[in-house]
């Protein structure tokens, strides 16, 4: 059988289409009737990609503001250059995506782990060619300071995009949550290349990226049980 | 309402709090998402509440659709989130058992039965949900691989894996049934 002919099967059994009842349709129209007043369309997908951007910048800044731009003091033009460039886009690149999660029936270029594995690789590549001191010192200690610091910087980054796009819908939450959680983590990730001396490649490498991992999590786990709940009522 | 009024001007209109706007869309996008929800095998009871409560989800986020972009991936996307809040709750309410059942029932439908109805919900049922899924907006709807991708929120390349799949699935199925035709047959 070829695919012709099973095209033809399904375009005839397509025409039919089912008669909805002509009550039903009513009582839509008349349910809607009453709050039916102009609505003001989303702003364009750059607008509210500029908005999530802009948070992640300010987050990063006012959290190394308060502690210090150490690590941006360490680091020469190139490192700098290589490092907030690759993270200013992947930025971009997120807040495009949530932008896109936030608005039913978008172009979707990459999915959200598709987004999460794609920061995870670049920041990887960019720390693997740029640190090379793999000697280790309070490896453990100096990095769950580090990863602490981070994440509570990227939630209210996340929970600030979340807010730019409240009069968005979320059809998958989950997924939603996620690149929600990737934005924080990148701002969390952005505010420790500022903030943070240790050059150390193996904690940068670890601890740095985990940020990224540990906040993309915490978005989908949230947005999971927002979506659970949606279905419970 | 003038047949000549696109949907996305429709849509336009309804969002700018025009009744009969809003009425002729109901009228016009109802059949399509009703087809929808009955080929996911739900009940013509269900299939009613899926409807309605998409027109209800559709009116609070009516302000999401953004004039110029296509209306129909804007109206699946949402549809799909419907159904499988639906279906979730379905899963709480009802025993899996009762639903394995009944989805057995329709994919072991006698062949003939298939092939000679039409039956387009009998047809796609041997297929998984999001093969059929993709199928109704494809082949029923009418989106292009696109619109479908921008419904289901997956890439095109993505979308045609899965009629690829899903034609497979039913060519053997059908050659199964004995719908192929012979070399022979062909011939004459």
């Amino acid at each position: 059988m070829r695919d012709g002919e099973i095209d033809e099967i399904l375009k005839n059994a397509a025409d039919r289409l089912p008669q909805v009842k002509p009550a039903l349709l009513k009582g839509v129209a008349a349910a809607i009737q009453p709050s039916l007043r102009p609505v003001r369309p989303l702003p364009p997908t750059g607008v509210l990609t500029g908005g999530v951007f802009l948070i992640c910048a300010t987050v990063a800044l006012a959290g190394a503001a308060r502690a210090g731009f150490n690590g941006f003091a360490k680091m020469d033009l190139l490192e700098r250059t290589l490092i907030f460039s690759t993270l200013s886009i992947l930025a971009w690149l997120a807040g495009t995506e949530f932008v896109h999660e936030m608005i039913p029936g978008s172009r979707r270029r990459i999915s959200a782990e598709g987004m999460l594995a794609l920061g995870s690789v670049a920041l990887l590549a960019v720390f693997a060619a740029i640190f090379h001191d793999y000697h280790t010192e309070h490896f453990v200690s100096a990095g769950l300071i580090c990863l602490a610091m981070g994440v509570v910087h990227a939630i209210p980054a996340a929970l600030l995009s979340w807010w730019i796009l409240r009069r968005g819908f979320a059809v998958n939450p989950q997924s939603a949550g996620l690149v929600a959680g990737t934005i924080g983590g990148l701002a969390g990730v952005g505010l420790l290349e500022l903030h943070c001396p240790n050059f150390q490649a193996m904690h940068i490498l670890v601890w740095h990226t985990a940020v990224l991992l540990v906040s993309a999590a915490l978005g989908a786990l949230i947005g999971r049980a927002r979506q659970f709940r949606t279905g419970r009522r | 309402m003038h047949p000549d009024i696109t949907l996305e001007m429709l849509m336009a209109r309804y969002q700018a709090g025009d009744f009969v706007a809003a009425t002729a869309l109901i009228d016009r996008i109802s059949p399509q998402l009703y087809r929808f929800f009955l080929g996911q095998i739900v009940s013509r009871l269900d299939a009613d509440d899926l409807l309605q409560e998409t027109w209800l989800r559709v009116h609070r986020v009516r302000h999401t659709y953004r004039p110029g972009e296509p209306v129909l991936p804007w109206f699946y996307a949402i549809a799909r989130h419907v159904r499988v809040d639906h279906y979730r709750k379905a899963i709480r309410t009802t025993s899996r058992e009762q639903r394995l059942e009944e989805m057995s029932e329709l994919a072991a439908m006698a062949p003939e039965q298939i092939g000679k109805s039409d039956d387009l919900d009998a047809l796609l049922a041997p297929l998984s949900e999001s093969q059929r899924e993709v199928l109704q907006m494809l082949k029923v709807a009418g989106m292009s691989l696109e619109e479908v991708a921008r419904a289901t929120s997956s890439t095109v390349g993505s979308v045609k894996q899965k009629v690829h799949r899903a034609y497979e699935k039913l060519r053997e199925r059908m050659n199964a049934m004995g719908l192929r035709k012979e070399p022979s047959e062909e011939k004459s």
